[in-house]
């Protein structure tokens, strides 16, 4: 557990080794369920023609000139789907990729190659998707995000199943730094190699059963799932349901206004809309399970498609505890966070893999809030939180907007504040709808202070924490101008102080320095002995916040 | 320099250049020239009586709130332009921006990802240039504009230096 002061630091690994790894292919049957659509409209186009012409008894017509001799279109046909074969088999076999030590590297394209390589270490995420074709043939998509707001930086679709999880458990491993291959082949690693295979079969015993297959998945621990009655509860009482009530009444009285019955087809968009925002919710929410492992946070759900995502350790920069209103009546909240691989949530896929908690109960809350925060950093964390999410008031130690902020925050003065522990920062808001943001020290890019003429006037003002893009815009909202300014000065020390502990880029990595994140402080040597935050998963964690329950 | 109530105390802030307000002034009275200009043709065209009909006060109106808003910015602007203000300290950057909506917003050198120097035709004539900050956050608006040249450089390279020095991960 101790660092070894004599192994060297690994974290500029360049992948020199690259060589030994073999190039993989996709498995070949990728191009057809990637192109099914392709696929689907020719036979659309030609199925119909010939159904038309069985029927009708006649020659096919359609996009051929009539008298076209039936040899040709056949001939006409098989060109088309040799051609269409030729370009799917063409790109699988341009589709390479590779995962080394240090990086994982594809390479694709026929005409225009494209070699893209992603640093291990800089993982965000890595999800595992099975979109219901895919789902059929028992195939599996692999996404790899690092911090880049767009797309996934690789995205292998698609693999064998077994092949997609199987490669995961290396990526992790690998990024973790836990897997004893990934050092053994850095230039003077082998020592340190060694060490590490001594802690992580400690750990898990299965680090060195498989080693040419890479090594087994670290082993997870269910937390939750949701039930089907709760994910139909919840879709009913979504936002979806406001407005369908809206357009049903709008009906009722455009009807009794005008005496006469309201055409229905007007309807049909909004129904469509709504009976849309009902699928998506039911399709990324249904079978919800979350667990545990070392590395880090693991959700499956998905009706027709499934996705599976893991979130590794320290990944997460912000989270969100809230509650639409219609939430009120059954007390369920929704957890969203930032990750900074997921990007900007657009569209329902994005708000869909930024959701941590669909729908859960107070107590469902805080179990996963416990998994995002292994440490929370202060005595009484089911408190604090429990405080922060439905509280109001200084209970807890918050701190609350002044008296005379009622005049610009009738509703929620009493609510809208803040409080600190030692890891993280929460910020709390809304009294209808409910918002709690939590933001470790350590991952807050930068903040402001606002204050426009009024709030001047009652002397209060508005501190804004900067996420990466996603769903979570932490901010703290009308507090007492001074008491807000020494706020701003201590997190920004405090920040700073957290930036250099922190240690998750390579999560399991317990010795020397690695990587940039550590070799910044060199001023600071003691900090490198510290163990890695959160490493130990799930058992700490439980505990750090059972105790309390 | 006053110090506000959001402004942390003990600092001692760095003010962009004295033509930069200039400059700011210079492209405002374009700005103005030319908008004034299209708003006013219909008084014109009313006054030439091409278009006789038009109503009086709007044609009258619409130049008149344009010149009464123009003036008011113009009025504004050397106190906006002496309110940005930025502090370097030991781990981060602070800056300042703002008269009546006023913002202070602290950058830790460490979460810079990369800094930006732009210079336009203008600024060029001016000797001017803008500097803006990159975090991993889209909400991180750190921009310092009108900057002697020499000067944006020096932050430039000061900047990537602590960067570097500092960098930490996401």
């Amino acid at each position: 557990m101790t660092s070894a002061p004599g192994s060297p630091a690994p974290g500029k690994s360049s992948g020199s080794s690259g060589g030994e790894e073999q190039w993989q292919r996709v498995h070949p049957v990728s191009p057809l369920v990637r192109g099914w659509i392709a696929l689907a409209a020719v036979a659309y186009v030609v199925g119909r023609d010939s159904v038309e012409a069985l029927f009708l008894r006649e020659e096919p017509s359609g996009p051929l000139p009539d008298g076209t001799p039936l040899a040709w279109v056949v001939i006409g046909l098989v060109v088309l789907l040799l051609a269409i074969a030729a370009v799917f088999f063409l790109s699988w076999w341009f589709t390479r990729y590779q995962v080394t030590s240090g990086h994982v590297r594809v390479r694709s394209g026929v005409l225009f190659r494209q070699h893209r390589q992603a640093r291990l270490d800089r993982v965000q995420a890595v999800d595992i998707n099975q979109p219901l074709l895919a789902r059929l043939f028992g195939l599996a998509e692999l996404r790899f995000e690092v911090a880049d707001a767009g797309e996934s930086a690789v995205r292998l679709s698609f693999l064998r199943l077994d092949d997609a999880r199987a490669l995961r458990g290396t990526i992790l491993a690998r990024a973790s730094g836990a897997d004893p291959e990934a050092d053994s082949d850095t230039e003077a690693g082998t020592e340190a190699g060694g060490e590490e295979t001594g802690e992580s079969a400690a750990g898990t015993g299965t680090a060195a059963s498989a080693r040419r297959r890479g090594p087994a998945e670290a082993p997870e621990y269910p937390v939750l799932a949701l039930a089907p009655g709760r994910v139909l509860g919840a879709t009913a009482l979504s936002g979806n349901t406001v407005v369908l009530v809206i357009g049903i009444i709008a009906v009722l009285i455009l009807t009794f206004a005008t005496g006469e019955g309201v055409s229905l087809a007007a309807f049909i968009p909004l129904g469509l809309a709504v009976v849309g925002g009902y699928w998506s919710m039911l399709n990324t929410s249904w079978n919800f399970r979350a667990a545990v492992s070392r590395d880090g946070v693991r959700l499956r759900y998905g009706l027709l498609d499934t996705r599976t995502q893991t979130v590794p350790p320290g990944r997460i920069q912000a989270v969100a505890v809230t509650q639409p209103l219609l939430w009120r009546i059954t007390g369920w909240y929704r957890i969203s966070v930032n990750v900074a691989g997921y990007g900007a949530a657009a569209g329902n896929d994005g708000a869909a893999r930024t959701r941590l908690l669909p729908a859960g109960t107070l107590e469902e809350t805080l179990q996963i809030l416990a998994l995002v925060l292994p440490n929370p950093g202060t005595p009484d964390p089911v408190g604090l939180f429990s405080a922060g999410i439905e509280g109001s008031g200084t209970d807890h130690g918050f701190t609350v907007s002044p008296r005379r902020a009622r005049w610009v925050a009738p509703l929620q003065w009493r609510r809208s504040g803040y409080a600190l522990t030692e890891t993280a920062l929460l910020s709390r808001s809304g009294r209808l709808w409910r918002n709690l943001t939590v933001v470790p020290h350590e991952r807050i890019q930068s903040m402001a202070l606002h204050q426009g003429p009024l709030a001047r006037k009652l002397r209060i003002a508005d501190l804004r924490l900067h996420s990466t893009p996603g769903p979570v815009s932490p901010r703290i909202r009308q507090l007492d101008e001074a008491v807000l300014l020494e706020l701003f000065n201590e997190q920004s020390v405090r920040a700073a102080d957290a930036r250099r502990r922190d240690r998750t880029e390579r999560w399991l990595h317990r010795e020397t320095a690695t990587g940039p994140a550590v070799s910044a402080a060199p001023e600071d040597p003691g900090t490198a002995a510290l163990p890695a935050e959160g490493s130990n998963a799930a058992p700490q964690m439980e505990e750090n916040w059972n105790e309390h329950r | 320099m006053h110090n506000q109530a959001i402004d942390p105390q003990g600092l001692t802030w760095q003010r962009v250049s004295p033509r930069y307000l200039t400059l700011r002034v210079l492209s405002l009275a374009v700005e103005a020239l030319i908008t004034l200009a299209v708003v006013s043709v219909p008084l014109v065209l009313r006054s030439l009586d091409i278009w006789g009909g038009f109503p009086a006060w709007i044609a009258w109106g619409l130049p008149g709130v344009f010149l009464v808003g123009f003036i008011w910015r113009g009025v504004l602007l050397p106190r906006q332009v002496r309110a940005i203000g930025y502090a370097e300290r030991g781990e981060d950057l602070l800056l300042r921006t703002g008269i009546f909506f006023q913002r202070t917003l602290v950058v830790p050198y460490g979460r810079m990802q990369y800094v930006d120097v732009a210079v336009g035709p203008f600024e060029r004539l001016f000797g001017l240039c803008t500097l803006k900050l990159h975090t991993a956050s889209p909400g991180t608006d750190a921009t310092i504009p009108g900057l002697p040249t020499d000067e944006g450089a020096r932050l430039r390279e000061h900047l990537s230096a602590r960067g570097e020095a500092q960098l930490a991960g996401l």
